[in-house]
């Protein structure tokens, strides 16, 4: 009896503690695996501090092609490398303040403007001595300290399909400003028939299947940057106050009623990124309102006929530009053991010829170093570059706004319009009523 | 063993026991409750932050001021109501058919049951599809004009098409509690009443309603507040959209107010603000229970 | 036909019809998982032209990094059972102390168990990720991201209803069996491990299952404990974060729905009894 009962009562504290138990129990095992870390390293002369580091992707589609890059890498430099991908619906910001709260950190993680650097600033290593630094225009600084690494330049304006415009009879270079697009527009509606086109324009602006980074994000940056000089915040600045520039504003609303007014309803209403890439791949529409990212979609739709942009031209007076930007910037874990692996491991990518490889060949990514002297092999990213070369770029602003600004207050009221609620007067005052709301949200 | 040790010995033993899941329960659900509760007072960001400063209740008054907050709630209890009735008129309906005498009524219940299995988000998807894509492709094969685009691209006919997949996971559940309800009627009472000549309504209506009563409460609250909590359907299927107008200001037309909670916090980085909603949402649900404590309490004095 | 008859038949016809129309959205899963994505565009309803499409879907899922498929039901597999065994455990054994020690301090326990019923999750939820890593930084106990945490969280938020059913079904057990076994010598810990649990055999299926199913499809709270896209990851975590990318790619969608449904239906079909009864008295308690 005594020894049945020494056993349960071993067996009831066993399971009284397994609560709590288990966390002790695997508490140990980081604890042993940095020990095993510490040991390894005082073998091989050459090895590094640390034996792995991670880069916390928010790019799915370039995924694939980072974690190839990242193994090869990973072979020769001592270090692995290891790429955690984080798709993207996923709240990524989200994601990393959990890693952050949980220990698990990553060593380089991905910014995508001043909102992220408000909340690292305080782990975020100063890149500015990196080699690759004075290679670049696009490198992401604060108060004259180099932060963050450009993962790419993205950027967007008109696509079109050059065939269906020769076809049409009009040169995409004289599509600069809002009427010689109102011209070009009803020509090409006038052509439907003879073109084979359904409607002229490809857009999506529902709320439901998760358009609105197009609309309240992308396409509201037409009226904070088109037409001013790179990087100047006169408008941004003006939102950020509660203000809008009222006269800009109603122009710019003109033009995204015309671009609803011409795009395939169906599309507009209910189509998600795939419908909206089909239809212009399928040739059923001239132009398609979305950015060089779409290349891999177009490619795996089998469009094959010749495109480029055209700007974005919203106003009476010209705008000869795209819009183009690094939309996100690597940033190395200050805090981390493996700072240094990580900043050698960015440098990989701005200065080998192999890190030059996978970001233009393999990942079809218009790189931000001028160095690099591969271009794109796919058209729209090929001819943002050639914008980009020429020194005809407006910025990105979009993402000074507030946290879900963009996509989650102004997104709805573009939809709004394109489903005819409200008009251009209503869709003015609707923004305006919300852009007052803003010094709230930031105070 | 004298006795006093032998109490001592039962107090450490009772305290073992209960242990592990008190643990657990006091840092999972009761210091984060408290937690909240403060947080909701706080300018609170969920992130890197050196003080947390107090503010009284000014989160409370920003979200009293919040159209898009006004909106959830009522479009949530729009929902909530829609879902309740559907729910237990379609669950009352499969309770009747599989309690009948028909072949494989076994069978029948099982498969009206098995949507229950599935969860939320994976059901959410499932159904984005058919409301997407098969519905749309199967009405322009057959010519249906009004069903050709999405019930989910508008606001009324989105709130519609949760309500269906709400309803067709949830009712094979209530069904069971109404079959449960139904089997416990006395066989030979409703014999004798066909006996008598009393027809399938008038059966009904003086036999099965009566007895059937304590199941449709039961329903009903558990319907109400699963409804009112919905969230996992409402991201995967919806997600909030399409964009309507309320009160002058464009809002999410689906968002119901667990979303818009969730929302507040992570979309909009707005930490404190979501947790004061959450509290205001937790006091909605206080509420509820004590109303349905209440009609259990006069329940039991009747019988 | 007599009345009686051509009523059932009616009836018989109307449940078939009802039940074609509740198992459509399964047969469309179906039906979809075995088209490759141009064929499901240009034909969402129709039967697949080659149902080998099936196996090179599945084996797309099984195999793809972007959904991580094996992973992430090995994970669930080990958080749901570890939490389950622990829920039931724990609860049973708590439950029981607070009927059979009738004290003050158990009566509030108890009483503060019942009530935390009505705390919905999202008044808990940030706080709750906030003090998970407050517990990290001072005791060096990391619970996020982990499987600890997790199941830790499981068996906090499972452990109210438990207990309350427990103790529901520990009261209806008479007091003279645990007696009679404390005369005979047993120890309070013997009784309950030998007489006690033995008894609460169909309560404790009955709770394992209505835990099961939750844990099993759960959603936002991995969501917040594990996040997405880290090391361990949740069946239904790994679905949504892979929907969740722009690109709507249905077959694969589609594919990974229905793996992710299967395991459940699969219980389902060898423990029917016992799932509806379980989740039925759930409701009713």
């Amino acid at each position: 009896m005594r020894k049945v009962l020494s056993i349960i009562l071993l067996v009831t504290l066993v399971l009284s503690l397994a609560a709590c138990g288990t966390t002790t129990t695997t508490t140990a095992a980081p604890a042993a695996t940095t020990a095993a870390a510490a040991e390894t390293t005082a073998a091989p002369a050459e090895t590094p501090a640390v034996e792995k580091i991670v880069l916390a992707n928010n790019k799915v589609e370039i995924d694939e092609q980072l974690k190839a890059f990242a193994a090869e890498y990973s072979k020769t430099a001592g270090v692995t490398v290891e790429i955690a991908t984080t798709g993207g619906g996923a709240d990524y910001g989200g994601n990393l303040k959990a890693q952050l709260q949980s220990g698990n950190m990553p060593d380089i993680f991905v910014i995508e403007g001043p909102a992220g650097y408000d909340d690292w600033k305080d782990i975020i290593a100063d890149l500015g001595d990196q080699p690759w630094a004075a290679d670049t225009d696009y490198a992401y600084s604060v108060d004259g300290k180099t932060i963050g690494f450009p993962v790419a330049i993205e950027g967007y304006g008109m696509a079109y399909n050059k065939a269906l415009l020769d076809k049409a009879g009009i040169d995409p270079k004289t599509l600069t400003n809002f009427n010689a697009y109102k011209a070009a527009f009803e020509k090409l509606d006038g052509m439907k028939a003879d073109l084979g086109i359904d409607a002229v324009v490809s857009m999506a602006a529902s709320t439901a299947t998760g358009m609105t980074w197009v609309t309240g994000l992308h396409n509201f940056n037409i009226y904070l940057t088109a037409g001013l000089p790179y990087g100047d915040t006169t408008v941004i600045d003006k939102l950020l106050a509660g203000e809008v520039d009222e006269a800009r504003l109603t122009q710019y609303a003109e033009y995204v009623n015309m671009l609803f007014q011409y795009a395939d309803k169906e599309v507009l209403l209910n189509g998600n990124y795939d419908a909206q890439a089909q239809a212009f791949a399928a040739g059923k529409t001239v132009f398609l309102h979305q950015g060089n990212w779409v290349d891999p979609t177009l490619k795996t739709l089998e469009a094959d006929f010749e495109m480029a942009y055209a700007p974005h031209a919203p106003f009476v007076e010209d705008t000869d530009g795209v819009l183009a930007a690094p939309p996100s910037w690597y940033v190395v874990n200050g805090d981390s053991a493996g700072a240094e692996e990580a900043k050698k491991f960015l440098n990989a990518i701005a200065t080998t010829e192999a890190g030059h490889s996978y970001m233009v060949e393999a990942a079809g990514m218009i790189p931000a170093f001028k160095s690099v002297k591969l271009t794109p092999a796919v058209p729209l990213s090929k001819s943002i570059m050639e914008w980009a070369s020429a020194g005809k770029t407006y910025s990105w602003q979009q993402y000074k706004m507030p946290s879900g600004f963009g996509m989650d207050t102004l997104g709805p009221i573009y939809e709004q319009l394109a489903s005819g609620a409200v008009d251009t007067a209503g869709f003015v005052e609707l923004i305006k009523g919300e852009v007052a709301t803003v010094p709230d949200l930031l105070g | 063993m004298n006795n006093q040790g032998m109490k001592q010995n039962n107090r450490l033993v009772n305290a073992l026991f209960l242990a592990p899941s008190l643990t657990a329960f006091i840092l999972v659900v009761i210091i984060p409750f408290f937690m909240g509760l403060y947080f909701s007072l706080t300018d609170w960001n969920g992130a890197i932050q050196d003080k947390i400063n107090f503010v009284g209740l000014k989160n409370f008054s920003v979200i009293f001021s919040d159209v898009k907050f006004h909106y959830s709630f009522l479009v949530t209890t729009v929902y909530t109501a829609a879902n309740v009735i559907v729910i237990n008129l379609v669950a009352l309906t499969l309770a009747m058919m599989v309690t009948s005498n028909i072949k494989f009524r076994n069978f029948y219940r099982s498969g009206f049951f098995t949507p229950n299995l599935i969860g939320g988000i994976v059901l959410g998807y499932v159904w984005q599809f058919i409301f997407v894509n098969a519905i749309p492709g199967f009405a322009e094969s057959m010519g249906i004009e009004s069903l050709t685009s999405s019930l989910l691209g508008k606001g009324s006919t989105a709130l519609a098409a949760i309500v269906i997949v709400g309803s067709w996971q949830y009712a094979g559940y209530i069904m069971m509690i109404y079959v449960a309800a139904i089997q416990n009627v006395p066989v030979s009472l409703l014999e004798a009443a066909q006996i008598d000549g009393a027809n399938f309504l008038q059966r009904t209506r003086a036999i099965l309603v009566p007895l059937v009563a304590p199941a449709f409460t039961v329903s009903t609250f558990l319907t109400l507040v699963n409804s009112f909590k919905q969230f996992d359907v409402n991201v995967s299927l919806t997600n909030g959209g399409p964009s309507g107008q309320f009160a002058g200001k464009v809002v999410k037309a689906t968002e119901f107010l667990a979303l818009n909670i969730y929302n507040t916090a992570f979309t909009r980085n707005r930490m404190a603000e979501g947790q004061a909603k959450a509290v205001v949402f937790f006091l909605v649900l206080v509420i509820v229970s004590l109303i349905q404590v209440y009609f259990n309490k006069k329940k039991e004095v009747e019988m | 036909m007599s009345p009686r008859r051509l009523n059932l038949l009616i009836l018989e016809i109307l449940t078939i019809i009802l039940f074609i129309v509740f198992m459509m959205p399964f047969l469309m899963v179906v039906l979809n998982s075995a088209k490759d994505a141009k064929e499901i565009i240009a034909d969402p309803i129709g039967f697949p032209s080659n149902w080998g499409t099936l196996l090179t879907n599945v084996k797309t899922i099984v195999t793809s990094p972007n959904i991580n498929y094996v992973p992430s039901f090995i994970s669930s597999i080990i958080i749901t059972t570890l939490s389950l065994s622990l829920i039931a455990l724990t609860a049973a054994m708590g439950g029981w102390v607070l009927v059979r020690s009738k004290t003050k301090t158990s009566t509030f326990i108890f009483m503060m168990f019942v009530a935390a019923m009505v705390i919905p999750f999202q008044v808990v939820m940030f706080p709750l990720v906030a003090f998970f890593r407050m517990i990290r930084e001072f005791t060096h106990i990391p619970l996020l991201q982990t499987y600890q945490g997790m199941i830790l969280a499981y068996i906090g938020f499972g452990s109210s209803l438990s207990i309350f059913m427990f103790h529901g079904f520990i009261k209806g057990i008479p007091l003279e069996l645990e007696e009679a076994a404390t005369i005979d010598g047993c120890t309070r810990p013997q009784i309950f491990f030998q007489i006690v649990l033995p008894i609460l055999k169909p309560i404790f299926v009955t709770i394992v299952i209505l835990n099961g199913i939750w844990v099993w499809n759960d959603y936002l709270l991995p969501l917040l404990i594990l996040g997405t896209g880290g090391d361990i990851q949740t069946l239904p975590l790994a679905v949504a974060n892979f929907v969740g990318s722009y690109v709507k790619k249905w077959d694969l969608i589609l594919t990974s729905t229905m793996m992710a449904m299967l395991p459940a239906i699969i219980l389902f079909i060898f423990a029917q009894k016992q799932i509806v009864r379980g989740m039925v008295e759930g409701s009713i308690k």
